[in-house]
């Protein structure tokens, strides 16, 4: 009896002693949450444009005094230091701009990845999130040398004899007057015209195309600089358990392997996160092999 | 055994949370090392005989960009989502759906010949504007269908299933009518662009020879 007394005591110690840990724990929790930002791959956009500019200023010199801003009174000018960051990507932009190739531009600020043709924005996707670890990217332009998915589209093979009925009909046509069209449209009557009415069909039908949603969701861009972007998007199975996987390595394993690293050689990594697979999927079809690009912070 | 297992789950506790703190600490240093590095990576220098101002620079850029973008209509194709947007500039002049490159592949039963059928992407110029335009079937149209390719012309020419007009953008790609018009959406054709009636007349009026025309 007494000692049982003794080990429920002890056992209430030990409770105690746990519970008081647990202010310190949130406490931890706190900080965590606060500094998470400042974590790797979290390296805001704000962040480093802040900080950037605020050491622009400083080399200025105090020399040079800033004339003051009345708040709400005037729009905000940009910095020198801005100019000439949008300067060196005007410059980038115009080499591709130049040619008649689309191209991209990954804006890590805004988190918007365009399609740009002789600078026209063709059309435009935003991440949820974007994630980079490495050395900073040069603000040069980049090719896109491959794409790696676990399961790539695959092409349909169309056997000769099974023709695609509904891929008939394509290129070479000739003019021809009316009367001779006529003509040959009541000799083909019948014959090669197709065996449905035009809108009479069911649109859930399964075509053997490839199609924007045969495109991988989830996958690997490289570029010719050794950047690597993985594109991630809620799209298959395990998805859960890769951003588990994922986030893991990112919070734990890069900041201690980074700094831990002897040769000093970050490997550069991208995240792209998105909400809707259609979005990673869109991606992966107008980025074609060799596309060239700029991913830039403004 | 109690206090054991207090003990520890105690020293395991404590051990996490140094492991955390040490690995918050290498995140901020590893953070702070990045944001320097972008910070020299990052900081562009005015050049130092240049007599233009970086804001007239950035100006002038953008004004050798613009000059490379198309003036009055051009055609944009997303062969993605099945749609072609007829512009001037910024304002959107018509949308609606197309049908685009079905991706397959054919190839000749002795091998020797193959298409893959994608619609081209980039930019491309309307070529020629051919109006009731009739079809001169090309080999890999016998291929498919498994029927003998034939020696005469005319036996390749067949007519009223390209709509009423057709524009050529090069290569033997078109964009044209088509009598599939339930497969608008969709991609299915052999490289050419399909569309509907009434869209297919408004591109044919708008544009010209000359028109740009951006496959995506």
């Amino acid at each position: 009896m007494g000692q049982t007394a003794i080990r429920e005591k002890k056992a209430d110690e030990g409770r105690q002693n746990f519970i008081h840990l647990l202010p310190a724990g949130l406490l931890f929790g706190l900080v965590l949450s606060l500094v998470q930002p400042a974590l790797p791959g979290k390296l805001s956009a704000e962040q480093i444009k802040n900080k950037t500019s605020a050491v622009s200023q400083q080399k200025k010199g105090n020399a040079q005094k800033k004339p003051l801003e009345v708040p709400g009174t005037s729009a905000r000018q940009p910095k020198d230091s801005d100019l000439l960051k949008e300067n060196r990507f005007l410059q980038e932009e115009l080499t591709l701009a130049k040619n008649p190739k689309y191209y991209f531009v990954i804006d890590l600020k805004s988190k918007k990845i365009d399609i740009r043709a002789r600078g026209m924005q063709l059309k435009s996707w935003t991440a949820s999130q974007i994630r980079y670890s490495g050395k900073p990217l040069p603000l040069k332009v980049l090719g896109l040398s491959q794409k790696s998915a676990l399961n790539p589209p695959k092409r349909q093979m169309i056997k000769p004899g099974e023709g695609d009925t509904a891929a008939v009909v394509d290129q070479e046509p000739v003019s021809a007057d009316k009367n001779n069209q006529d003509k040959k449209k009541n000799a083909q009557n019948g014959t090669t015209m197709p065996s449905q009415e035009p809108g009479t069909g069911g649109e859930t039908f399964q075509l053997e195309a490839l199609e924007i949603t045969d495109m991988p969701g989830n996958y690997e861009l490289i570029f010719d600089n050794g950047l690597k972007i993985s594109v991630r998007s809620p799209a298959g199975k395990g998805q859960k358990l890769r951003r588990l996987k994922e986030n893991l390595s990112w919070y734990i394993f890069l900041p201690v392997n980074n700094v831990l690293k002897k040769d000093k050689v970050h490997n550069q990594k991208m995240i792209l996160y998105f909400d809707q697979p259609r979005d990673a999927q869109g991606i992966y079809w107008a980025f074609i092999d060799g596309i060239q690009g700029i991913i830039w912070l403004p | 055994m109690k206090k054991r297992i207090w003990k520890l789950l105690l020293i395991a506790g404590g051990l996490i949370y140094i492991a955390a703190v040490v690995i918050i600490a290498l995140a901020l240093i590893n953070n702070q090392k990045l944001i320097d590095e972008w910070k020299t990576a990052y900081d562009f220098k005015p050049e130092a005989r240049s007599r233009i101002s970086p804001s007239a620079q950035n100006s002038a850029l953008k004004k050798k960009i613009q000059s490379y973008q198309p003036r009055g209509v051009y055609i944009m194709i997303d062969s993605a989502e099945n749609k072609y947007y007829l512009r001037a500039g910024d304002k959107v002049l018509r949308e609606g759906l197309v049908s685009t490159g079905s991706g397959e592949i054919l190839v000749e039963p002795n091998g020797k010949r193959s298409w893959i059928f994608d619609t081209p992407k980039g930019e491309f110029l309307v070529k020629s504007k051919i109006q009731n335009p009739y079809w001169v079937k090309p080999d890999w149209a016998f291929i498919e269908e498994g029927e003998p390719i034939p020696r005469k012309m005319e036996d390749r020419v067949e007519g009223g299933v390209l709509g009423d007009y057709a524009l050529g953008f090069g290569n033997g790609y078109f964009l044209h009518g088509t009598l599939y018009t339930r497969l608008l959406g969709r991609n299915v054709t052999h490289g050419c662009v399909r569309f509907a009636d009434k869209d297919l007349e408004a591109i044919f009026k708008a544009s010209k020879i000359g028109t740009k025309i951006y496959i995506y």
